[in-house]
């Protein structure tokens, strides 16, 4: 189960995920991310509440990061510590900006 | 069917008959009430008709004379005969005079008394005194003395035991003062009143059986044409169908034939028939092709378990080291995937590597990591030099944004040192010591491979010594979960690992793959299950 709440303002985009991003849930995330960030100057993904990130929702990340890297700028906020880890292990935290 | 039949043509009929009956009785009342009121209004009119004729023939005046004459004299016996003649002509049955005791009315005494000829009745005496039968008769003889009204008529229209149905039609006999000296009577029966009633009930009860019989045969034809026989159809093509999944040659309606609800019906069961025809065929197409598909997907299993080396021991004649691996996919067909090869005498490389996502697009993506990895693998002796340029050759070509973790090892046979490279995989499991303990090996981690052209990796090394293992594996056996969502988790796996210190590497894999088992228990696995492990036994072992 995953939970995306997101707001939109201008070319801003905040979302914050809840729950499990993985191979069932990455798909219809993807879809919605894209549709969300095109034309975003500014990304930012609030993951307080994920619980799990498989490596289906690490693909997620990475073309969103890709896509900001085109049109603006993107940022990672509230990371816990589980997810944290996958970050680290993955070296996904060396190319997203995590605050 | 039959029982049904019955039931509706039942309760149809029977509904029918029952509001028949119903409006027959209602006939028979208005009828009847309409009936008798006519008649006896005809009848009333008659006998006082005959009354009034009566009064002109006995002479008020003379009341005294005749009650005087004991009934003998010649006077007397002319007005008898004459009310005789009235009498019979009239078709009345009595027509009398009499005088009530004026005191309370409750007795008569008859003055003349006349009968008709064809009534089965005797006559009262001159003079014959009788009580009054009823009340009605006492109030009504007092009303026509006492001047309230100057005629009144008794209806005893229901039978009695001692009289038949009759009128009586009463009217004063006046002397010339006007003052009442007796009351005058006629009498006549209702026989054909009654007998006209009798004949019309007759004729509504047959009627009514008539129109019975006609509705029960009439119905149940027509419930049996129009109803029964069609719906038997239906039901036998609805059976039909039911059993032989096959449209009939006949469509249900034509056979039917009708415009009405049941006509509906038919081509409603047609239209079923017709959709459910296209959806047997539907699910016939679909299952071939699910079944196609499963074939399919069954040989690319095999197809991709035939390339990961999968013969052990793989190398017989090489005794310094000792390798076992498996590969579980979580669906048909995963995007996990180990590998092992000899690049040359000396150099042994290792990878175990990780495709996001799963399915056929993971299986598909990390065969063609395979083989880049390894054609890579076997041009380059640095690990990171192999994940660079594989990371490269994937990055030019993948619009889907895939990647893969991997981690490469290249263990060099003679003296047990592997340079290793991390591209975002998880830790490795080193045993540092013969039989002792297995350790996480938090290295240096790159990014993963795919995700960002131009990635730099760092290489290090891990020094194996003779008796030692190294466990490598994807995140499925620490992401394995149980049923109630908990993962099994790295530390598991380390326990797992050294209650099998001393085991060989395929009793290691079996050990960890049988503790993941019973944590996991009856919880559907949702990733690919990969482990390799190698021990290193020194060169100069054999």
């Amino acid at each position: 189960m995953l939970k995306v709440n997101r707001t939109v303002e201008n070319e801003k985009v905040e979302i914050s995920l809840e729950g499990e991003l993985d191979t069932v849930t990455a798909p219809e995330f993807e879809a919605e991310l894209r549709e969300v960030i095109s034309g975003a100057t500014s990304l930012v993904l609030d993951l307080e509440k994920l619980e799990y990130i498989s490596s289906a929702g690490l693909r997620v990340l990475l073309i969103a990061q890709k896509a900001m890297n085109q049109q603006g700028e993107m940022k990672v906020v509230h990371v816990n510590d589980s997810i944290m880890d996958i970050f680290e292990v993955t070296g996904f935290s060396e190319i997203l900006t995590i605050e | 069917m039959k029982k049904l039949r019955q039931h509706i043509t039942f309760k149809s009929i029977s509904g029918i008959v029952l509001l028949l009956l119903v409006f027959s009785v209602i006939i028979s009342v208005i009828g009847n009430h309409g009936f008798t009121d006519a008649l006896l209004n005809q009848y009333s009119d008659n006998a006082f008709h005959t009354a009034r004729i009566a009064a002109v023939v006995v002479d008020g005046d003379r009341i005294d004379e005749y009650w005087e004459s004991g009934g003998e004299t010649e006077a007397y016996r002319s007005v008898w005969e004459s009310l005789t003649r009235l009498c019979n002509s009239s078709g009345a049955t009595f027509v009398y005079v009499i005088e009530p005791d004026r005191t309370d009315y409750a007795h008569i005494r008859f003055l003349f008394s006349t009968i008709n000829q064809n009534s089965h009745y005797s006559l009262y005496d001159f003079g014959y005194l009788r009580e009054t039968t009823n009340d009605e008769y006492r109030v009504k003889y007092r009303a026509l003395y006492e001047g309230e009204s100057d005629q009144e008529l008794v209806v005893r229209d229901k039978g009695y035991i001692e009289t038949d149905p009759h009128i009586t039609a009463m009217i004063p006999l006046k002397n010339s003062g006007g003052e009442v000296v007796g009351i005058l009577c006629v009498q006549q029966q209702l026989d054909i009143l009654l007998q006209a009633r009798n004949t019309y009930l007759r004729r509504v009860v047959i009627a009514f059986f008539s129109l019975a019989l006609f509705v029960v045969i009439g119905q149940s034809l027509y419930l049996h044409r129009a109803l029964l026989h069609p719906l038997k159809q239906i039901s036998e093509e609805a059976t039909r169908f039911s059993r032989e999944n096959v449209m009939a040659d006949k469509k249900l309606q034509d056979t039917v034939r009708s415009r009405d609800e049941i006509g509906q019906l038919a081509a409603s069961i047609d239209h079923m028939e017709e959709q459910i025809d296209l959806y047997i065929d539907n699910i016939t197409r679909v299952t071939a092709e699910k079944e196609r598909i499963g074939a399919e997907l069954s040989l690319a299993t095999r197809i991709q378990t035939a390339m990961l080396p999968h013969v052990f021991p793989p190398f017989p004649d090489r005794k310094e080291f000792d390798i076992y691996a498996s590969m579980n996919p979580a669906k048909e067909i995963g995007g996990d995937f180990y590998d092992f090869f000899l690049i040359d005498d000396d150099h042994l490389c290792l990878v175990v590597a990780d495709v996001s996502g799963k399915g056929i697009p993971a299986a598909l993506f990390m065969m063609a990591s395979k083989i880049i990895l390894q054609s890579c693998a076997m041009l380059d002796k640095s690990p990171a030099e192999i994940l660079k340029k594989t990371n490269e050759a994937i990055c030019s070509n993948n619009q889907e944004e895939m990647f893969v973790t991997v981690w490469v090892g290249i263990m060099e046979v003679s003296t047990g040192k592997i340079t290793a490279a991390n591209a975002g995989h998880e830790y490795p499991v080193l045993q540092k010591t013969p039989n002792g303990k297995f350790e996480l090996i938090k290295d240096k981690h790159g990014f993963v491979i795919g995700g960002m052209p131009e990635t730099e990796y760092t290489e290090y090394e891990l020094q194996m010594e003779p008796g030692t293992k190294i466990f490598l594996y994807t995140d499925g056996v620490p992401e394995a979960t149980d049923e109630g969502n908990n993962l099994f988790g790295v530390e598991r796996m380390l326990k797992a690992l050294n209650e099998a210190t001393d085991q060989t590497p395929i009793e290691v894999l079996q050990t960890v793959r049988a503790s993941v088992d019973s944590f996991v228990n009856d919880a559907e696995q949702f990733d690919d299950l990969t482990m390799l492990c190698v021990e290193y036994k020194g060169k100069g072992s054999d």
